[in-house]
């Protein structure tokens, strides 16, 4: 890892992690304010609900509002997050590599001792910072929120909630992996953006598909984005540990096979 | 120091580099000629260790080129043919970023460059003219004072004076003993500096040779004015080859044969001698002509 290089990369990215990172978290706080509303209003908000299928609810995590974890999850965490965080992911893994390899400015960064190895674990390091301070951004805000703006009544619970954002990073982690490795094995910046882009939409059809129809329930075993159930994290009806290490694992292999890659192929500059 | 053997890689269209082998000895000079297309950027990228060699191999600092090339880039400059930087920086910015990774943060020769190409590197590089990138491209190659330089058409952009700053700090580099792989497809530029030079053609080196049997092998036209009409066919019947004819001027072709030009000339009045220009790509058409003939 080259210092130099992360630092002018962190510069050079900074607007843009904290674009997605204030207007996710102010998302997350103005939702957090609500929720004493919400949660007054439970019994009308659930007669509303109860015409969606269920299938359905299941899927946008409709089916209870209770706690702040099923509300956040719902609002939030369910939907918002993830286009967020999904687009931030590919978009950054992309520019880290394959753009520069399109452009042509990798002979740059290339044109000194730092080697190969060292400039693709550089990039990737600064892929999970922004990834670090995304995540810490929505924590930060939902948790001021919960306790400046809201009464002790509508009750937090600030350890389910941490759980949530832990296991969205990792999720986040594991989709910025493969993101960086289709970055690093493509010479045009679009077709690498295409790709990554493709995976990651046709990774959360699947899940969304899987959830819809009960029938197709299967097909969520194809998707990364079924370890990530933020209400189900929240009823704590999730297995944290092994939801985490499995994505964390999927993810070290994709940064892995990144830097392999990058060390071994011809490169376009 | 640089040693390139055999070195062939095909693209899928067919073009690349075919059997290129050449040396460049410490303390070198060494041009690198070809019109656009002829595989300069090809070689020079299996040199920074970018391409992988199908075959041959290329060794810089006896590092292998593609094996150890973190190695072999510790001690190389290297300025690209295409600069394109990254976004959004400032030229400073981007100068300190390259000096941390070549690990060097000695700032004089750095601040010393900057001077003589006479630019203000505080300026963000997207609003840098082409010119003025390739000043902060070339301080970039020569501030970590590397044992080698690899430059890929390094005048590019500069105007004629820069071009003038250029080749003194080539030569001040070449008398502190380093060495120089410099493609170009301008030949005034590689004879003001080069010792050697290697012309290559559609992916072949055509010729490796000393700098002045080169520039002998050029073909000049003269324009030369007579003041007697008679003259004109007298000089038609010598050895001197004559393009054409216009009245009293006659253009003859030079290549080499300079002593027989003048002895010639000699016997008759002159009044006016003019040189037409040579463009580099004649001089290639003419260098690959006479080689099609000969071989």
């Amino acid at each position: 890892m080259s210092a130099s290089l992360y630092k002018q990369m962190m510069k050079s990215n900074l607007k843009s992690i904290m674009s997605f990172g204030i207007a996710s978290a102010v998302y997350v706080i103005l939702m957090t304010s609500l929720f004493p509303m919400i949660s007054d209003n439970i019994d009308k908000i659930q007669e509303l609900t109860a015409i969606y299928p269920d299938s359905l609810k299941n899927a946008f995590g409709l089916e209870s509002f209770g706690t702040y974890g099923e509300f956040i999850s719902a609002e939030y965490y369910g939907l918002f997050f993830l286009f967020i965080l999904g687009i931030f992911s590919v978009m950054t893994a992309i520019q880290l590599i394959a753009k520069l390899v399109d452009r042509g400015s990798m002979a740059y960064l290339l044109s000194t001792k730092v080697s190969r190895a060292e400039v693709a674990i550089t990039q990737i390091a600064v892929l999970i910072t922004g990834l670090v301070i995304i995540i810490f951004l929505n924590f930060a805000g939902g948790f001021a929120a919960g306790e400046l703006l809201i009464d002790d009544q509508y009750a937090i619970g600030m350890g389910d909630f941490f759980e949530i954002n832990f296991v969205g990073f990792l999720l986040f982690f594991a989709v910025g992996g493969y993101s960086i490795l289709i970055s690093s094995l493509f010479n045009d910046e679009k077709m690498a953006f295409a790709a990554a882009g493709g995976v990651t939409f046709l990774f959360y059809a699947l899940d969304m598909a899987g959830k819809i129809v009960p029938d197709l329930d299967w097909l969520r075993n194809l998707t990364l984005f079924s370890l990530f159930e933020p209400a189900k994290i929240a009823n704590g009806d999730v297995n944290v540990a092994f939801v985490s290490v499995t994505l964390f694992g999927l993810g070290l292999l994709a940064y892995v096979a990144t830097v392999f890659v990058f060390r071994k192929r011809n490169l376009p500059l | 120091m640089i040693t390139i053997k055999n070195l062939t890689r095909q693209f899928s269209n067919g073009k690349g580099i075919f059997d290129v082998s050449f040396d460049v000895k410490k303390g070198e000079v060494f041009g690198f000629l070809g019109p656009n297309g002829s595989g300069k950027s090809t070689t020079i990228r299996h040199l920074m260790g970018y391409m992988k060699p199908q075959k041959g191999s290329a060794t810089v600092f006896e590092y292998d080129a593609w094996s150890e090339q973190a190695k072999a880039r510790e001690h190389v400059g290297y300025l690209p043919g295409e600069i394109a930087f990254l976004d959004g920086m400032k030229g400073t910015e981007f100068l300190d970023m390259i000096a941390g990774m070549q690990g060097k943060q000695d700032k004089e020769k750095r601040e010393e460059l900057i001077r003589r190409l006479q630019f203000d590197p505080k300026t963000p590089i997207r609003k840098m003219s082409k010119g003025m990138k390739q000043k902060v491209g070339i301080v970039a190659t020569f501030m970590h004072d590397p044992d080698i330089y690899i430059l890929d058409e390094p005048t590019s952009g500069l105007d004629p004076l820069m071009q003038r700053v250029f080749v003194e700090l080539v030569l001040e580099e070449k008398d502190k003993g380093k060495t120089f792989l410099m493609s170009s497809h301008s030949f005034s530029e590689i004879e003001r500096t080069c010792d050697r030079a290697a012309i290559i053609k559609d992916g072949r080196i055509v010729t490796v040779k000393d700098i002045h049997e080169l520039q002998s092998m050029q073909r000049k036209l003269f324009d030369i004015t007579f003041f007697n009409p008679e003259d004109v066919e007298a000089v038609k019947s010598s050895t001197l080859s004559i393009e054409k004819t216009d009245g009293n001027m006659v253009r003859i072709e030079v290549q080499g044969n300079y002593d027989a030009f003048f002895k010639e000339l000699a016997n008759y009045p002159i009044k006016n001698v003019s040189a037409a220009n040579q463009s580099l790509e004649q001089i290639f058409m003419d260098y690959y002509n006479a080689e099609e003939v000969n071989g």
